[in-house]
This record gives C-alpha cells, sequence and structure tokens, in this order.
C-alpha cells in the first residue's frame, strides 16, 4: 500500500513533532491571548524537551472557551460538535488551516482509497449535511468525507431508512469495481451490515472508512474484531479501516491498519497514554487517558489535547506502518457532583 | 403517572387526588405535640451510633431534630409575636427538594411539620443511599406515632411528571424549591393559587475568610484544626453544595499571606492524604477544564495541581473570583489587606462566609457593611454546611406559618 503519510519511525518522528508543536506553543501565545494566560499561569518556560512535556489542553475546554488564534476577519469556517449536555465545541478556521486540514485528510485517506476518487456509497442521510457556514460533527464528518468519492448515493431516505433498491442499483452500477463506503460506526453496521446480509448483497469491493466509537454496538456484543468478520463473512467486505478523530482537531485522523485491529498515526500526528493519577505517560501495554497531538491546528490551540477517551499503545514501530499502534477503549464518564444545583430539569421525561 | 409513596412506604398510586388528604378532624397545630413526639423519636433513632458512622450527616439531622431544638425553635417563634397575635399553620406546602444533597429535604420538611403543614414531599428518583436510610428511619418510626402524622406527611417519587408538578403546586399554599436558578424556573412554570407563594432557594456561591494575623497568632494545633475544619467544609458534597467555599480569602499584608497560603496548602494536602480522599479521572479533567477556564478569562496569576484532589490557583485580585463550581477540590486564593475590599465584591448571589482567625467585632462589622445586600451567613470553618432554622436569609419555621391578629 502506497503512502506518504505513515513513513516516519518513532525517534525521527517525536523529535520533529517536538520540534514543530514548540514551535506552535510559541505561536499560539502570541496570538491567542486566553491560551498565553493558561500558559503563563501553569508557569510554562522554554521549550519542551520531549512530546510528552508539551503542554496540554482538555479537549473540552473548547466546548466553554473561545479559542482562536487568527483575527475575527480571517475565520472562514467554524466547526462545531455538540456533546451530550448541550455543550458545543466551537473550531475556527482560517483559509490557511481549513486548506491544509482538507489536504492532509486527503493524502491520510488516500492510504488506502488510492489518489483517484471512487464511487462513494455514505450511510446516512443527505440531510444530514445543512447549513454550510456551521456543521454539526456528523454533518461535517459526512462533508468532509464526500470530496473523496463520485457519483455518491446517500444510504437512508428522507424518512431515515434504507433504500434497498437504489441500494441495488448503485451496486450493479459500480460494485464490481473498487468503491468507497463511508458512515459512522452504528449506522454502518445497523444500516448497511444487516441490509446487505439480509439481501445477499456484495460489497467485497467495497473498501469501508468507519468511526464514531463502539458504545450503542457493546449491547450486541460487536467489537472491532466481530464487525470484521461478520462483514467479510457475510457480504465479502474485507478492506475495512476504522479512524479516529475528532472536530477539535479536524483534518487529523488515526487510521485503522489493513491488518485490522490498530490505529496508527499519521507523521504529523500522534498519541500519548497518560496515567489518570499521576498524569505521566503509561508504558506499551497499560491503558490510561489519551492526548492527541497533531501540527494542522494553526488557527486555534488544538496541538496538544488532552481527551475524555481510553486507549492503549498495543507498539511502537512493530506494526504494518511505522510509529504507535493503540486502540480506543472508551470513554471516560462525565463527572457528577453532589450539591445543590440542577434537582429539576423538567420538561422532557 | 405513578407516584412511589416512600412515606408512609406503600403501594404506589396513579393520581395526585389520591394523595390529597381530607381535612383532619383535629387539625395539627404549630408545635403540635403529636408531631414533636414523632420527630424527637425519629432523632433518636438518627442518633443511634450505627447509623450515624454509616452516615455521619444523619448525625448532624438527628441532632437538629431532639426534642429540646425542636421546643426551643416553637418558642422562638411565639417569643417574637405580639399578644394581639396568634400563630396557624400555613396549610398545604410542597417540598421540591435538590437531588444531589441527601438530607436537606429532612430539614425543611421538619420545620414545615412542626409548624403544622400537611406536607408533601418529591424526593428525587437520583436521590443517594443517605436519603433511603432517612426514609427508613421515618417510616419505622411510624409505628408508635400518632395516624395524624401518616395521613398529613408523605414523601413521593415521581419521574419529571409535569402534570403532577402542576397539580400539587395548584393545591399548595406555599411551595419550596430548592436546587438552583434553572430548578426554580422550571418549577415556576407551574402557577399557584393566588393566596400561595414560593419559598425559593436558587443558585448561591460560599467562599472563606482566613486571616493573615489570626493565622500568626495561632497555635501549630489550632492551624491544623482549621484546615481539617475547613477541608470538611469543601470536600463533604465535592465543594458543590452552596454553603460549600471555594475561593478563600487571605486578609491580611500580601508578603505574610503568601506564606500562610503555602502553609495552609499544605496542610490541607496533609488532611486530604489522611482522609484518603481522592476524585476519579473524569472529575480531575473537569477540574482542568473549570481551572484552565478561569485562566483564559484572566486574572489567574498561577494554578498548581498538586495531586487529582487538590488545585489551587492565586488570583490577581478580588474581581477574578469566580462564582461558579471549579471542580471538587479547587481552590483560588486571593489576598486582600482588609475586610472592607470584600464590600464591593458581594452579591445577593453570596450566602456563607466561613471564617479563620477574626473576632467577633470584625465580622459584625463586616456584616453590617454589607447591609444585607449578600451573605446571609457568617460562620466559623466546620461549620458551613451545618443546617440551621434560619437559612438563605429566611426564618424558615416563620415562613412556615400564618398570624392572625386580634384587637379589640
Amino acid at each position: 500500500m502506497l503512502t506518504d503519510v505513515f513513513t516516519r519511525p518513532q525517534p525521527d518522528k517525536e523529535k520533529q513533532l517536538r520540534d514543530e508543536l514548540n514551535a506552535l506553543v510559541s505561536h499560539h501565545r502570541q496570538s491567542c491571548p486566553p491560551y498565553a494566560r493558561i500558559m503563563d499561569a501553569l508557569g510554562v518556560r522554554g521549550e519542551a524537551a520531549t512530546v510528552a512535556e508539551l503542554p496540554w489542553l482538555p479537549v473540552r475546554l473548547f466546548k466553554t472557551k473561545k479559542l482562536v488564534s487568527v483575527p475575527e476577519d480571517q475565520v472562514i469556517r467554524v466547526l462545531t460538535s455538540s456533546g451530550t449536555t448541550g455543550e458545543v465545541s466551537r473550531i475556527h478556521l482560517d483559509r490557511g488551516a481549513a486548506a491544509t486540514q482538507s489536504r492532509m485528510l486527503a493524502r491520510t485517506l488516500a492510504t488506502v482509497l488510492g489518489s483517484r476518487r471512487l464511487p462513494m456509497l455514505v450511510v446516512d442521510g443527505r440531510g444530514v449535511v445543512g447549513d454550510r457556514r456551521s456543521y454539526s460533527a456528523r454533518g461535517a464528518g459526512a462533508l468532509g468525507m464526500v470530496n473523496f468519492g463520485r457519483d455518491h448515493h446517500w444510504l437512508l431516505d428522507a424518512d431515515d431508512r434504507p433504500d434497498v433498491e437504489a441500494l441495488r442499483a448503485f451496486l450493479d452500477r459500480h460494485g464490481r469495481e473498487p468503491f468507497l463506503i463511508f458512515g459512522f460506526t452504528f449506522m454502518v453496521w445497523t444500516y448497511l451490515y444487516e441490509v446487505a446480509r439480509e439481501h445477499g448483497l456484495d460489497l467485497s469491493q467495497g473498501i469501508l472508512v468507519h468511526s464514531g466509537g463502539w458504545k450503542k454496538l457493546v449491547d450486541r456484543a460487536v467489537d472491532n474484531a466481530e464487525f470484521r468478520r461478520r462483514f467479510g463473512a457475510d457480504t465479502g467486505l474485507t478492506r475495512i479501516h476504522n479512524f479516529y478523530g475528532m472536530v477539535e482537531q479536524i483534518g487529523t485522523v488515526f487510521l485503522e491498519g489493513p491488518e485490522g485491529g490498530s490505529l496508527y498515526c499519521p507523521d504529523f500526528a500522534d498519541v500519548i497514554i497518560r496515567d489518570p493519577v499521576t498524569w505521566q505517560e503509561v508504558p506499551v501495554g497499560t491503558p490510561g487517558v489519551i492526548e492527541v497531538l497533531s501540527t494542522l491546528p494553526t488557527s486555534y490551540p488544538g496541538h496538544v489535547l488532552l481527551t475524555e477517551d481510553l486507549g492503549v499503545v498495543h507498539g511502537i514501530d512493530d506494526g504494518h506502518w511505522p510509529g504507535k499502534r493503540f486502540s480506543v477503549l472508551g470513554r471516560l464518564p462525565r463527572a457528577e457532583a453532589r450539591g445543590c444545583s440542577d434537582t429539576y430539569q423538567g420538561g422532557t421525561p | 403517572m405513578t407516584l412511589r409513596m416512600r412515606f408512609p412506604v406503600g403501594e404506589a398510586v396513579s393520581s395526585v387526588a389520591d394523595l390529597l388528604a381530607p381535612n383532619e378532624v383535629e387539625p395539627l397545630a404549630v408545635g403540635d405535640p403529636r408531631m414533636v413526639d414523632f420527630l424527637a423519636a425519629v432523632a433518636k433513632r438518627l442518633l443511634t451510633p450505627a447509623l450515624a458512622r454509616r452516615h455521619p450527616e444523619l448525625g448532624s439531622l438527628g441532632f437538629f431534630l431532639r426534642r429540646r431544638e425542636l421546643l426551643g425553635a416553637v418558642e422562638r417563634l411565639h417569643s417574637t409575636l405580639g399578644p394581639d397575635t396568634l400563630v396557624f399553620p400555613r396549610g398545604r406546602v410542597f417540598h421540591v427538594p435538590p437531588a444531589n444533597v441527601d438530607t436537606i429535604f429532612v430539614y425543611s420538611w421538619a420545620l414545615s411539620a412542626l409548624a403544622g403543614n400537611t406536607n408533601v414531599v418529591r424526593v428525587s428518583p437520583r436521590s443517594a443511599a443517605a436519603a433511603d436510610a432517612v426514609l427508613e428511619v421515618l417510616n419505622a418510626s411510624l409505628a408508635e406515632a400518632d395516624p395524624v402524622v401518616a395521613r398529613t406527611q408523605l414523601m413521593v417519587t415521581y419521574g419529571h411528571d409535569d402534570a403532577v408538578t402542576a397539580q400539587l403546586s395548584a393545591t399548595s399554599d406555599l411551595r419550596v424549591l430548592w436546587g438552583g436558578d434553572r430548578a426554580v424556573e422550571n418549577l415556576r412554570r407551574h402557577p399557584l393559587a393566588p393566596a400561595a407563594r414560593d419559598l425559593t432557594f436558587p443558585d448561591r456561591s460560599s467562599f472563606a475568610m482566613l486571616s493573615v494575623p489570626g493565622w500568626a497568632a495561632a497555635s501549630p494545633q489550632r492551624r491544623r484544626e482549621a484546615a481539617n475544619a475547613f477541608a470538611n467544609d469543601a470536600y463533604w458534597f465535592d465543594q458543590a453544595a452552596c454553603a460549600s467555599p471555594r475561593t478563600v480569602f487571605l486578609v491580611g499584608a500580601a508578603e505574610q499571606a503568601d506564606e500562610v497560603r503555602a502553609e495552609f496548602v499544605a496542610l490541607l494536602e496533609d488532611v486530604v492524604q489522611e482522609r484518603g480522599w481522592d476524585v476519579d479521572a473524569a472529575m480531575a479533567v473537569e477540574k482542568r477544564v473549570g481551572a484552565y477556564g478561569l485562566a483564559a478569562d484572566g486574572g489567574v496569576r498561577r494554578m498548581v495541581f498538586h495531586r487529582n484532589a487538590l488545585a489551587t490557583l492565586e488570583l490577581a485580585e478580588v474581581s477574578a473570583t469566580p462564582r461558579h463550581w471549579l471542580g471538587a477540590g479547587t481552590f483560588p486564593f486571593v489576598t486582600v489587606p482588609d475586610l472592607t475590599e470584600l464590600v464591593p465584591f458581594v452579591r445577593r448571589r453570596d450566602q456563607t462566609l466561613t471564617h479563620f482567625g477574626f473576632d467577633r467585632d470584625e465580622l459584625t462589622a463586616l456584616a453590617r457593611s454589607l447591609g444585607g445586600r449578600g451573605v446571609d451567613r457568617i460562620v466559623p470553618f466546620g461549620a458551613a454546611l451545618t443546617f440551621a432554622p434560619v437559612w438563605d436569609g429566611h426564618d424558615l419555621l416563620r415562613e412556615f406559618v400564618r398570624l392572625v391578629t386580634v384587637n379589640d
């Protein structure tokens, strides 16, 4: 598989990332006053000697604070992601950051899709892509991906039901050569796998790229291995690539290798797993909280973020591609305090 | 709709009409002996060592409900009234207590019951273990009680059913709303009868103040006790109760204040470590979000994450003091030369100031200069969470009664 973004062995990569990210820390300190105030209060001085020493922000800070490193009039797009409690991340992109993120996403995905645009099946409804200045996370995901395909077919109809006849027509036209399938993991399983199995559809030429987590599939006893096994056995689909990414680091995706089971970091990004008590980096094989690093965020200080996801590094420079291989294990539960407030939310049952 | 009967415990009922007791032949009076007997019996059970060990907060509740305390409260009420004034229960009272502070509903209900009212308390479905323990005690105490208690005092659990809340609101003479601004606003959508009114407990913020000269004068033993008492105030309800202190005002000269802060934080860390108090990873992240967010807004000179359970922030000036929760065990510190600096800062929503190292005259002078614009309680370290019959500026027993004047 040809690639130009999964190339660097870990020691080289860390040196390069450290230097580039140190430069980004300075850049954001100069350009984003709230970020500078946080760094000052933390007493961050000088340059980090290792990537693990770079100062991180909790990712949820983008839901509570406006953090932008470019003048207001240069912001061309604001991405939002809604959380469970109605808090919304707001990610501000200028022309340069928007162009870089889509270019790097393209180069990352070209590793598994090739450089030609493939016919594309989107496991979602057309309606998920709405207002063009502000997108939902699902909409932004779908919209970002749509550029990588052609002759798009949206699987769900206006009532959010899979249209089997239209799917059959798509496969009759495109199903004998490689085609791209994109969707959120849960939707892919519910709407594509079950429909394809039931109707005996052949997906063997498909390349599935999916994301969104396994939480909703836990009660169906479907994990990544089972997902891959059953898609292969029941529909012929074997080229499956899960990915991990977030709107707060738009354009950066950690992509499952062709062998399945491990996510890899592109050259411009990395993960560090931290112990939730000491916050130090943990050894390979020890689960912890995932920190994501990426050189893409230049218009907002999202270059080093502590997520609320749990993960584990399986190995370093020992897999299909160089660098760290890791898995996402789930989410930290939301902190809930005792206290006097919020007794009665009212209205909805 | 179904309402789970928590007290008196029994079959679920399906309509509010079934809940509303008919008028009593011999209605309860203010300080009715039948109710005093019942509450005193509850107190005895709450004070049994086994229970108090399991839920320390039930011990304080037990003390609050002792016969002597109850009779004292009734007597204080009567002593404030002239000879021409008679006092009666207000009627039906509907209580909506907060979900997360397990026992506060008992305090406000008990005072309303002592006032002789017919009460309906909505116990949250999310209520915790201590609340269940209280309900058990209440039910167990019913056997010896006059039947009027079970007929007039009801505690129910139901989901977020607006129809039930609306009916209970419309048929009440007084509605007692806890749980913060949003809860109060939500509940106020349901109209009351024209003559009825609300007693509300909205969002509050509370602070601690530590006298720098007072600290210098205190023995090492007293300082340790202060840190211990402060830790109880702060950590008991994850620093999220209305009365939990958050920011600490160091009152005195800046240079000595830095030393006092360092010593106080070190003692606090010892307490946290000795007690084995910790917060989970999610709370640790929550604290980072809170503290970094405050720093982003400006006014934070330095923040230090000592361990997951303890974070401290040094603020540049009083105006940077937050009123929102920053996560369990997050303590901003700000130094002011004297107490008058706090006066322009205080708002209506400020509730409790816990203090260490001040004398009574200083505290009274502060209260006078605040003029009732904010801060309802000034209490020593360790007493922040001790419920009192005067709460949030209201004399609760007085709120729960109706006055009739007779002049000839």
